[in-house]
């Protein structure tokens, strides 16, 4: 059976339920130094700092890092097995492979898993309204997926009573009160990450990840060579453009002005797609906060205008007149991420991007240098589109 | 005499019948008859059994505890500032918890992340009570200084309009995500609280709560006025310096485990002497206590009640629901 002792389980019948649904032996090996056979084969991870996949003979070891520390300590350690009477060291998870049900906590998942074709695995979600992804959205209809409720605080009964096989939620720097509840209850939650990742290819990377948990390595290492190779082309082709055209990013949230700091996921984007940004040298991985005025004093003259919220010029104009002193609504050159939205809020930029990096960089690339990619059409994003200001 | 035995066992049976409902409603379909098994042994389902007994039970016996909490320190504050609008709040105590918490959740992910992740899930509630005792430190502080009592109420307020100002800053700075966490943490919450934490919270609100009764005579002597029971011979001081330290551990403690709860604290007294016809501490306190408990359990039971598959946070049903009841109060008895 695929169990370690769990300090964690208070009561012997969540821990013989857990013996009766999973097969592997309860890993007491201590010939092997510290329980682990020999190490064959690892897992070739080219972008993504975030985990390893380590084979060791009969099982496998999956080993998320700890972002917060510098040493890369294991946030969570997994150990996979295929066969009932595998003996697994008792340091991990335990885990039978592959999964049949999962509960999914976070969306960007569901494009690796589509991309995997293991969707049907999906027995919960939250935030079902937000939800962009069509063949979900019918399931959810059908009854066949359940939708959870808050991200930040799922229904953890009906989590408990889909009885998954294990619980994708993403992890913060704290423990949150819905991952302790559902690990003292025994389930295992596999810890979402991939969003501390700062480049797009090593965030779609992690459908390596989750490919190891449906066995499923190969077809995410020829899927994501697939993404890599797209992407690198394209990138290959934008370091020629004679003139780097200017960008800029974010949009007016309440006063304050999110725009991606040097070190983020947008900054690398902008870099790979040939753009000049101006907090490109910036060393900060979230997001710098700037009032209108320095937004724009240092990127009035930007020519292009990604991220913008509005889905118009009119609606940008009455939002705030000083808009339209940006050089990029100008040229009208802005554009939005609404490209793939639903009338409840959900938004396929939030999803599926996250798994197709090449897309993104396409997007960006057809923006702003639209000769590199003349068949090309936007897949996320999308120009504002020229309408006069509604009648007050 | 006889009138007030027999609500006393009409509360404790309405609080058994709500311990009971709280136990048996929740959002995963069981059956009462499942859940009578795995409460007095096993249903045969592991998951059915874990929801009962390591979910539901422990959420119910926590509403119990913060509802009687909650309440004991409202009353209490109410008898010591001789005003009907005081409540747990009133000393700055949640809001410096929320501070705690706050200051956590934003610092979470730089250098203190070490210590942080060795506490655990302990640390917000540790974070939270930090916040709450450097809030009543400053207050017991200043009451040693000062002998007006609604001078202390005033400067209590002053300390948590300072501390949310704090928060405020703090939420300006944070990301998106932590902001969520710490808004989430406002909602309240009685689900979060595990047979681990149960003994350090009932170890607060117990010890609050026996000090409490033993000061029944003290604080019945304070609804006259401090001048006359001082006359009585009451150690004003010292008794004020009880009352805001048992007020303020329980608030915190509470506010620590569960999150922010409104409305119970300031309601259930005026509510307790609406029913009894008394302000005697004697009757009233005990009564805050099982009334507190009671409207916590209903109003855990009304927020599992899905909307778009979310449940309520417990922090709006109390004031949602516990409003519409005491207004009927006010309007049978035409006062509190």
């Amino acid at each position: 059976m695929c169990l370690k002792a769990n300090k964690h389980l208070p009561i012997h019948f969540v821990l013989s339920f857990f013996l009766l649904l999973w097969g592997c032996q309860s890993g007491q090996n201590r010939e092997k130094g510290d329980g682990e056979g020999e190490l064959l084969t690892s897992v070739t991870i080219g972008y993504a700092d975030g985990f390893s996949i380590d084979h060791f003979g009969e099982y496998t070891k999956v080993t998320i890092h700890n972002p917060w520390t510098k040493e890369k300590k294991p946030y969570a350690v997994y150990y996979l097995c295929k066969t009932d009477t595998t003996t697994l060291p008792p340091d991990g998870i335990p885990l039978k492979v592959p999964l049949s049900s999962l509960v999914v906590n976070t969306f960007s998942y569901f494009e690796f898993l589509r991309l995997l074709d293991e969707t049907d695995a999906i027995s919960g979600v939250t935030d079902g309204f937000r939800i962009y992804t069509p063949a979900i959205l019918h399931q959810i209809d059908k009854g066949e997926i359940v939708d959870l409720g808050d991200p930040f605080n799922p229904n953890v009964e009906r989590t408990m009573s889909l009885k998954p096989q294990a619980i994708i939620n993403s992890a913060y720097a704290q423990l949150d009160s819905y991952s302790e509840r559902l690990v003292q209850a025994g389930f295992p939650i596999i810890y979402s990450l991939e969003w501390m990742e700062k480049s797009p290819l090593a965030r779609a990377e992690w459908i390596k990840l989750i490919a190891a948990f449906f066995d499923k390595e190969a077809e995410a290492d020829s899927i994501f060579t697939a993404i890599e190779g797209r992407y690198l082309d394209l990138q290959a082709k934008v370091k020629d453009v004679p003139h780097q055209q200017s960008v800029m990013a974010g949009d007016n949230f309440q006063g304050t002005w999110y725009v991606p700091g040097g070190n983020s996921f947008n900054a690398t984007l902008f870099r790979d797609a040939g753009l000049d940004y101006r907090y490109r040298n910036n060393k900060e991985s979230g997001s710098i906060g700037l009032d209108i005025e320095s937004v724009l004093t240092q990127f009035g003259k930007a020519a292009f205008w990604i991220g913008c919220e509005a889905d118009t010029y009119g609606e940008l104009a009455e939002k705030d007149a000083k808009y339209l002193l940006l050089e990029s609504v100008k040229k009208r050159q802005v554009f939005n991420n609404h490209s793939r939205t639903t009338p409840s809020g959900g938004n396929d930029y939030f999803e599926s991007a996250i798994a197709n990096p090449d897309l993104i960089l396409s997007d960006l690339v057809k923006a702003a240098y639209p000769e590199l990619l003349p068949h090309y059409s936007f897949t996320y994003i999308q120009p504002l589109e020229e309408e006069a200001a509604r009648e007050k | 005499m006889k009138n007030k035995t027999a609500i006393f066992i009409f509360l404790f049976a309405l609080l058994l019948l709500a311990f009971i409902s709280d136990i048996f409603t929740g959002n995963a379909s069981i059956s009462v008859r499942e859940a009578w098994a795995a409460l007095f042994g096993t249903s045969g389902d592991a998951i059915t059994d874990e929801i009962i007994l390591n979910y539901r039970l422990p959420k119910a016996i926590t509403a119990v505890i913060a509802g009687s909490a909650l309440s004991l320190s409202g009353l209490l504050m109410q008898t010591l500032f001789r005003n009907p609008l005081a409540g747990p709040d009133v000393l700055g105590v949640s809001a410096g918890a929320g501070l705690g918490v706050a200051l956590l959740t934003m610092l979470s992910g730089t250098v203190v992340y070490p210590i942080i992740s060795s506490l655990g899930s302990m640390a917000q509630v540790i974070a939270a009570i930090a916040g709450a005792a450097l809030v009543l430190l400053l207050i017991l502080a200043v009451s040693a200084r000062i002998k007006d009592s609604i001078t202390i109420l005033v400067l209590g307020m002053i300390f948590g309009y300072v501390a949310s100002a704090m928060v405020t800053i703090l939420q300006s700075f944070a990301d998106p995500d932590s902001l969520k966490v710490f808004v989430t943490w406002t909602f309240g919450s009685l689900g979060g609280v595990t047979w681990g934490k149960m003994p350090l919270l009932l170890a607060f609100v117990l010890t609050g709560t026996a000090i409490a009764f033993f000061m029944q005579k003290a604080l019945n002597s304070l609804l006259l006025g401090e001048n006359y029971a001082a006359s009585a011979g009451l150690n004003i001081r010292r008794t004020r310096f009880l009352i805001i330290t048992i007020a303020a551990i329980t608030t915190g403690a509470v506010t620590a485990f569960t999150g922010p709860i409104a409305f119970v604290g300031v309601v259930i007294p005026h509510f307790a002497r609406a029913f009894f016809g008394t302000v005697n501490h004697k009757t009233i306190l005990p009564a805050t206590l099982l009334l507190g408990s009671i409207l916590m359990l209903v109003c855990d039971v009304v927020s599992q009640i899905p909307i778009t598959n979310r449940t309520l946070p417990i922090n709006a049903v109390t004031a949602i629901f516990g409003a519409p009841m005491i207004v009927w109060i006010v309007l049978k008895r035409k006062k509190l």
